[in-house]
């Protein structure tokens, strides 16, 4: 019985790769956009302009402060309402991306705070300009501080991808759905969606746990 | 070259430059004493612009202090400062240390600051150190390498803020004699230190502070045989007697 089932399952795997495919293409789009937009909210949070700080720290924290499920929502159900209507995929896309920012803005902004003012009051004093001084000595300084944590947030991207499964995206989760209503053993077909997930992220557990074992006085 | 005119600055209600006034001409080396919490570090951060202040006047080698961001980076172009920290630039060689403001701000080629960087790296005593990462430097050679930094922008004033506080005693005369030499070149220098040495050996005058102003100016000769104030007179039995 279970020999056959798990061969029927296995019948399915175009639909199985399509999840796959679509989970990381997701994934790593979301994270592309994700990141370059975090980095500027964590400069903004970590900057001098208070005021700028203050907004876009309100907006982080609406974002980290409200389930990602309904952040979905909004951007594929109500959004279209002001007229703003976007694909599915899209959707994903700008909800995946947001969420990623308003993360990845927080940890890049603790790793700003955490490089030594001396160092850009020795930059400033060498005639760095501001741009200059977060460009070569804060930045750089800051992402090494903070890669361990940024990759682990990276993962959980991978793993909050599985929520655009509900606008009816056919992500890794969603190909469970479908090939589960043919094969209705739960247990077999999810665990083999869960091993999937897993197989995706590993690498990435694996890196950040091997960078956080060679701390940071290791130049990268 | 650096002229302080009634300036003043306070940190809330703590009131830390009183009515600071004081010129140190081109090519002169005056070193600043004074218990800790004297402002004497405050002061020097002044000079270059790391600090602000509320009152009073400060011109440096023509520019007066307070301008624009940009007549302020032109400045510092012109002084260079050496922390008691070093805070050398971790993720950098040493030779990259020297080499990144020539070419950043200074928009020097790579290949002249280099050049340079070498040249300086080598005139500290670090010809072989080039490739290190500070990390891997004692702090004598690290502040060295902090020296040959500023130095590499080609500066007019150089600046010290207890350069050698943070070092341990065998390396403090690796640094002095660093800087000894670049007085002896007749760079324009404020040195805020306790190394009375030091102060005798290259200063043109030495300067006592206390409570935020300036207690007591004057020649090493003069500053350390006859001491006209008490507090002066009090301080310098501390720091002279080993």
């Amino acid at each position: 019985m279970f020999w056959m089932q798990l061969d029927r399952v296995m019948g399915y795997w175009p639909v199985l790769l399509k999840g796959i495919s679509m989970t990381v293409s997701l994934s790593i789009l979301s994270l592309m956009i994700g990141v370059m937009l975090g980095f500027a909210f964590g400069m903004i949070r970590a900057g001098r302009n208070r005021m700028l700080a203050q907004i876009v720290g309100l907006y982080v924290d609406f974002f980290r402060g409200t389930p990602f499920l309904l952040q979905v929502f909004i951007v594929f159900f109500i959004l279209p309402e002001i007229g703003i209507e976007l694909s599915a995929f899209a959707s994903g896309v700008v909800a995946l991306s947001n969420v990623a920012a308003c993360f990845i803005g927080e940890i890049v902004a603790s790793g700003i705070k955490a490089v030594p003012l001396g160092q850009s009051e020795a930059a400033a004093s060498s005639g760095f300009t501001r741009v200059q001084q977060m460009r070569h000595i804060v930045l750089p300084q800051a992402v090494r501080i903070v890669t361990p944590a940024l990759v682990g947030q990276f993962v959980l991207l991978i793993k909050d991808s599985s929520v655009v499964s509900a606008i009816g995206l056919l992500d890794l989760t969603r190909s469970g759905w479908v090939i589960v209503q043919s094969v209705p053993n739960g247990l077999l077909v999810f665990g083999i969606i869960g091993f999937s997930y897993f197989v995706i992220c590993y690498p990435l557990i694996y890196l950040s746990r091997r960078m956080e074992r060679r701390g940071q006085a290791t130049i990268l | 070259m650096i002229e302080f005119s009634s300036l003043n600055k306070w940190f809330g209600a703590l009131h830390v430059l009183s009515d600071i006034s004081l010129s140190v001409a081109k090519g002169e080396v005056v070193v600043v004493c004074g218990p800790s919490g004297s402002g004497k570090s405050t002061l020097i951060r002044c000079v270059n612009g790391l600090e602000p202040f509320q009152k009073g006047k400060l011109i440096v080698d023509g520019t007066e202090l307070g301008g624009s961001e940009a007549s302020l980076r032109d400045l510092r172009m012109e002084v260079g400062f050496v922390f008691q920290q070093f805070n050398l630039y971790p993720h950098k060689t040493a030779l990259e240390n020297v080499t990144l403001a020539p070419v950043h701000v200074r928009k020097l080629s790579k290949a002249a600051a280099e050049e340079r960087g070498r040249a300086l790296l080598e005139k500290v005593g670090l010809a072989d150190k080039m490739e290190n990462y500070p990390h891997q430097l004692s702090g004598g050679q690290q502040q060295r390498v902090a020296i040959a930094r500023s130095l590499a922008m080609q500066p007019k004033i150089m600046l010290f803020d207890e350069p050698t506080s943070a070092l341990d005693p065998e390396m403090i005369n690796e640094v002095l004699d660093v800087m000894v030499s670049l007085a002896n070149e007749g760079m324009t220098m404020m040195v805020v230190t306790h190394e009375m040495g030091f102060a005798r050996k290259v200063a043109d005058r030495v300067m006592f502070m206390d409570r935020g102003a300036i207690v007591e100016i004057a020649a090493p000769e003069t500053f350390f045989t006859t001491p006209k104030n008490d507090r002066t007179r009090d301080f310098l039995s501390k720091v002279l007697q080993h």
